[in-house]
């Protein structure tokens, strides 16, 4: 069975004995079918085994991939990308990267993947239609998100060239540029490339993947955060009544940090326990507090490191002012707040138990109904407030863009320009559109031509909303701490709020954080960490000052 | 029985060579196999150890410089590592203790006969199969608000609201730490116990019964000297594992709230493999094995005699 | 053969029978405990086959009224849950015969000949406490040089020998507890010590074997942090795909319970399997009486 077939069987299985458990079904019928069932999977499923040692020639046919329904949005983004890479444009980044790859027949990549809902993309979709396009086949290890960084350094210093594509967080791209764990693109670039398909990512996205000069990856998830609103209590005539009679002025969707907390206070004072104000993901490892407090620690106006001695700032004014302010939206809150862990916020704001969650990109798709669609392997439940959600940049206006990925070539790999060609392929714009357009995929848009997407744009009524807020979030947008130490950074503000949502002294709390920057930055080693942070400050997003919109490059769609 | 069949079988062989080569080096022979394996998997490692205790090995520094003793000093100076190791030590102290005291108590429950007793002790071992990471995850479902049960039950049990959040407030995280633990490994007790009571001699409680001993006096004069090998060896080998705590943790809090639940294992996979200071986590564990070496030392040592004597 | 009396469970004392009171106290503890054991489980289990909309509500739903088994067929058929339950089973199952085996042996040269003297006991008893985090990265470099990352064979060595210690221990106990005469008469009689071994000795720890072999599939079966290092693509086992439900943006928690669920089957039936020698077996070894 190949992966569709092999879906398709799981989704009808689950179904009949769904059905038979909930008694719709007889007994009897409900086994015929199941044999049935098990009968076509199977005998595909033998032809597919007896088959797959052919030649690759033999076993393309596009049927046999995991396509959708061509009368779907997705279905033609799909056909769009069959059509980009087999027929024109000819100078399409996607063309040519088929063309060039057909060379390598009879490879095998290795690429490193998110276990789970992240590696299904490369299992059932890109992966086989690569195969079936440049008869190069690929290997999908997947891992934990923290080893996708571990994992490729061991296999490094083991010299195994055992990975060819690794799939990590834009941040760790210096700490594996310095270690020569993997290789700088821009020859390549140089090569293949349509210069066009590199200009149409988001300006902050095109710079993240950069580190002294050099490109060092295809940047690939535009995770960037932005608020998601409930209309429908924003607009109630009622609670827009006593909100201005409290505060005297009108109930709107908060443009500041200190309005988010009020407004969220009013509405959790208002209508709780039926809905509250808001909900943040603030568990221990959740992930949410380092980028909650990096994206308002900015807005307030901090800096991490002194430009003269380089130490820690964050326990300035600006870090208990934002500590503050994050204590009083856990006090808006629903209960339970400081539990949550990303997943968990979701479903209470699908549930409709919140007015306001500012999360990660697949909320939207999520409100409404669209991640849920792929029923096999879903994993939130329906929204009850489709069509109910509006879309507004962070408060504070610095959204942070949480984590993403981008795509790097390992040092040492056996087959280095195959997995160039095939990242260059699966990020062009035509196939990665398919890629953000997944409904399981965590995959988020990042190109230009992802937010004009016509097709992506119906998938639902507000989707040309949703796109364009996200892409003038990203205009706004700050980035992770770009720099080597940054899982240590991020660690010891994980540690800080959590305890300060457990009862220590947010002063305290900051200061201990701030000994623990200092520390990690000497035993990286000063100078490398000045060099890097120097780095850092240059890339677009590093700090309030410096967003794409401040310097004056912001995407403005028509 | 069987010694009766075999004399005329054996009798009649001709030894060849090797066989007699085989007899004559038998109790090596058999020892080979465990202890080439053993050293085929320990010397290296340990010598890379040793090795990197000294040198810089960290996935953010390139390069394997000689740096002394400096990744001791880290750990030693690292307030996280004295808080984890002093938490390792309370954590491991009190499951155990709790875990003891439970195993005991149904060792006692269960060593007599009664209707339903098969089934209670399939369902009593149940949780010594289960993965500790999938124990620390599920009662993570079970108790993390606002969707786990535990508070809903508590509520109505009281008959008002309670909302504990189990995970990040003190001292309930401890709580729920020591629950999962015991939870997984009182059935161990259990098990060795209620062979350790299974093995005294009945005719002990006989003459009891005759000299008209209480039950509690029977218990403290017969049941605990009776068991108190067994006492040792099961508390010996629950200490020595409940000290590595990890999976636990790993599921349920992630060693927060900030690092209130880091214990000695946690720390340490969290500097080697979640920071990549592998050099400071070798450091690290070093400092750890040694210091439970002196434990180990004394315990195993003691097991080891009792066997001997 | 009267020498080796395996004490049959079913008796202790009438006295309790005098007391009332304390037999309401030991029933009423049992349940109690029995509810505590049962409760998680029970929650995994439902958890399992609810639908998504069901399984993080307020206030929690006992019973799912649709029942489904979606997440299983993920969990199991669209993730790699079944192929990490097959590599489980046979790594659990390889490297419990394994372990068993050479640790039998080794146990019997130490119990009957006193090879190596104490040191060589105190030595393999001591590999328990390597703590994991010092010996897996050279584990994992050397695994790479021998070719044995991720796959079947190195993780079933990398398990024997974690769980050797334990099972020469304990079978070195049981040993000690057996009477030699049984196999001195066999050696007086013209058998080999290989003969011995195996016609004598072997079948008279029988029970001691089953104990020893049970503790070591548990050992393997739920163990995490060596398969989370030492496999990626082809030897991974059922905790680390457990762990893959739990990602970063996504946890899943229907899959995951269902694979949990999955992993207690053939836990169950070993557990209901043996239970009785369990007990058994360590009554004669590892437990001194």
């Amino acid at each position: 069975m190949n992966e569709r077939e092999k879906r398709d069987f799981n989704a009808g299985l689950a179904e009949e004995v769904d059905a038979w458990l909930r008694g719709d079904t007889s007994r009897r019928s409900f086994l015929t079918k199941l044999m049935l069932s098990g009968a076509a999977a199977m005998l595909p499923g033998l032809g597919w085994t007896a088959a797959g040692n052919k030649a690759w020639a033999d076993t393309v046919d596009l049927s046999k991939l995991d396509l959708a329904d061509p009368s779907t949005p997705l279905g033609k983004a799909q056909a769009d990308a069959m059509k980009a890479s087999t027929e024109a444009p000819q100078d399409g980044s996607a063309y040519r990267a088929v063309q060039a790859a057909k060379q390598y027949s009879g490879a095998t990549l290795n690429m490193t993947y998110e276990a789970g809902l992240q590696a299904l993309e490369p299992k059932n979709f890109s992966g086989p239609v690569w195969e079936a396009l440049t008869g190069i086949k690929s290997n999908v290890i997947e891992l934990p998100h923290p080893d996708q960084y571990s994992k490729p350094i061991a296999e490094h210093i083991a010299n195994s060239g055992a990975y060819d594509i690794l799939d990590v967080e834009p941040a760790w791209i210096p700490s594996l540029a310095n270690g020569g764990v993997i290789i700088p693109l821009d020859d390549y670039f140089a090569k293949y490339i349509n210069k066009a398909d590199l200009e149409d990512y988001h300006p902050l996205y095109k710079a993240m993947p950069t580190y002294k000069g050099k490109t060092w990856g295809f940047f690939d998830d535009g995770d960037q955060f932005a608020l998601y609103y409930r209309k429908d209590i924003f607009e109630d005539p009622k609670l827009k009544d006593a909100y201005k009679a409290k505060f005297g002025k009108d109930l709107e969707v908060p443009k500041t940090w200190d309005d988010y907390s009020q407004v969220a206070q009013f509405i959790t004072d208002q209508l709780a326990p039926n809905v509250y104000g808001a909900a943040h993901f603030r568990k221990f490892g959740s992930p949410g507090n380092q980028y909650s407090f990096l994206q308002q620690y900015r807005a307030n106006g901090g800096k991490f490191f002194d430009d003269g001695d380089f130490h820690a700032l964050i326990a300035g004014p600006e870090g208990v002012k934002t500590m503050e302010q994050m204590i009083a939206q856990n006090k808006a809150s629903i209960p339970g707040n400081n539990d949550l862990d990303a997943v968990a916020a979701w479903v209470a704001w699908l549930q409709g138990k919140v007015a306001m969650l500012f999360s990660w990109p697949p909320t939207g798709r999520m409100t409404e109904n669209y991640s849920q669609s792929a029923k096999a392997i879903n994993f939130v439940p329906q929204s009850v407030i489709a069509g109910k959600a509006g879309y507004a940049p962070i408060p504070g206006g610095n959204g942070e863009h949480a984590t993403g990925y981008a795509k790097c070539i390992a040092a040492g790999s056996p087959n280095e320009e195959a997995a160039y060609l095939y990242t260059q392929w699966t990020t062009s714009p035509p196939l990665s559109l398919v890629r953000v357009m997944l409904p399981y995929a965590l995959r988020d848009p990042y190109r230009i031509a992802h937010y004009t997407s016509p097709l992506y744009q119906s998938l639902w009524p507000s989707a040309k909303d949703y796109l364009y807020n996200l892409c003038e979030c990203s205009n706004q947008g700050v980035v992770d701490i770009i720099m080597p130490g940054w899982q240590d950074f991020a660690l010891s503000l994980d540690r800080m709020c959590t305890a300060v949502w457990g009862g220590q002294d947010p002063k305290e709390a900051l200061q201990k954080a701030a000994a623990e920057w200092d520390a990690t930055n000497k035993r990286l080693g000063l100078d490398v960490q000045k060099a890097a942070y120097e780095q850092f400050k240059k890339l677009p997003g590093s700090y309030a000052d410096n967003t794409i919109e401040k310097l004056g490059q912001s995407v403005k769609l028509p | 029985m069987v010694v009766n069949s075999i004399p005329s079988a054996a009798g009649t062989l001709r030894p060849s060579a090797l066989s007699a080569w085989a007899e004559r080096h038998f109790k090596w022979l058999i020892v080979a196999p465990a202890v080439i394996l053993i050293l085929a998997l320990s010397i290296y490692p340990l010598l890379f150890s040793l090795w990197v205790n000294f040198v810089n090995y960290d996935f953010e520094i390139p390069g394997h410089d000689f740096v002394g003793l400096q990744n001791f000093e880290t750990v030693a100076a690292d307030p996280i590592a004295q808080s984890a190791l002093l938490l390792t030590f309370v954590l491991s102290v009190v499951n155990v203790a709790i875990e003891f005291v439970l195993g005991l108590a149904l060792a006692l429950c269960m060593v007599k006969s009664f209707r339903g007793r098969g089934l209670a002790m399939s369902i009593l071992i149940i949780p010594l199969f289960i993965s500790p990471v999938i124990v620390g995850q599920s009662w993570t479902l079970f108790l993390q608000r606002p969707f786990g049960p535990a508070d809903y039950i508590l509520s109505a049990v009281f008959q008002r609201p309670v909302d504990i959040s189990w995970l990040s407030d003190f001292p309930w995280y401890y709580v729920a730490i020591v629950i999962a633990d015991v939870w997984q490994w009182t059935p161990f007790m259990f098990v060795i116990l209620l062979a350790g009571l299974a093995a005294i001699p009945q005719h002990l409680y006989e003459a009891a019964e005759l000299d008209g001993l209480s039950t509690l006096k029977t218990f403290f004069y017969i049941t605990v000297p009776q068991l108190g090998p067994i006492i040792t060896l099961a508390v010996t080998f629950r200490l020595l594992d409940a000290v590595r705590l990890f999976d636990v943790i790993f599921m349920m809090t992630g060693g927060g709230p900030g690092t209130a639940t880091y214990t000695a294992s946690y720390y340490l996979y969290q500097v080697g493999f979640q920071q990549f200071h592998l050099g400071v986590a070798n450091a690290g564990s070093w400092i750890f094995l040694i210091l439970l070496s002196i434990v180990i030392m004394t315990l195993v040592r003691r097991l080891l005699k009792a066997e001997r004597t | 053969m009267a020498v080796v009396q395996a004490p049959p469970l079913p008796r202790r004392r009438r006295s309790a029978r005098r007391n009332p009171g304390l037999d309401a106290l030991r029933i009423a503890f049992l349940a109690g405990f029995l509810l505590f054991v049962l409760l998680p489980l029970y929650w995994v289990i439902i958890t399992s086959i609810k639908p998504t909309s069901d399984y993080l509500v307020v206030p929690p739903v006992w019973f799912p009224s649709e029942p489904t088994i979606v997440h299983y067929t993920a969990a199991l058929f669209s993730y790699r849950g079944l192929q990490a339950l097959v590599n489980s089973l046979i790594i659990s199952s390889a490297s419990t015969v394994l372990s068993t085996v050479f640790g039998t042996m080794m146990a019997y040269s130490l119990a009957r000949f006193n090879t190596g003297g104490q040191h060589l006991a105190f030595w393999v008893l001591s590999q328990r406490f390597l703590p994991p985090v010092a010996v897996i990265l050279p584990i994992f470099l050397l695994f790479r040089s021998w070719k044995l990352y991720d796959t079947h064979v190195g993780l079933i060595l990398a398990y024997t020998f974690m769980t050797l210690p334990l099972t020469v221990w304990m079978m070195y106990a049981y040993f000690r507890q057996l009477p030699k005469s049984l196999e001195e008469a066999a050696l007086v009689d013209g058998l080999s010590r290989w003969q011995t071994l195996w016609k004598i000795a072997v079948p008279l720890a029988a029970p001691g074997i089953v104990a020893a072999a049970v503790f070591a599939f548990i050992a393997v079966w739920t163990e995490f942090f060596f398969a989370l290092i030492l496999t990626s693509r082809h030897a991974f086992t059922l905790p680390t795909v457990f762990r893959a439900f739990l990602g970063f943006q996504g946890a899943q928690y229907g899959e995951a319970c269902a694979l949990a669920t999955t992993s207690l089957v053939p836990s169950l039936i070993l557990g209901m399997l043996v239970q009785r020698h369990l007990v058994r077996g360590l009554t004669l070894g590892a437990i001194r009486g």
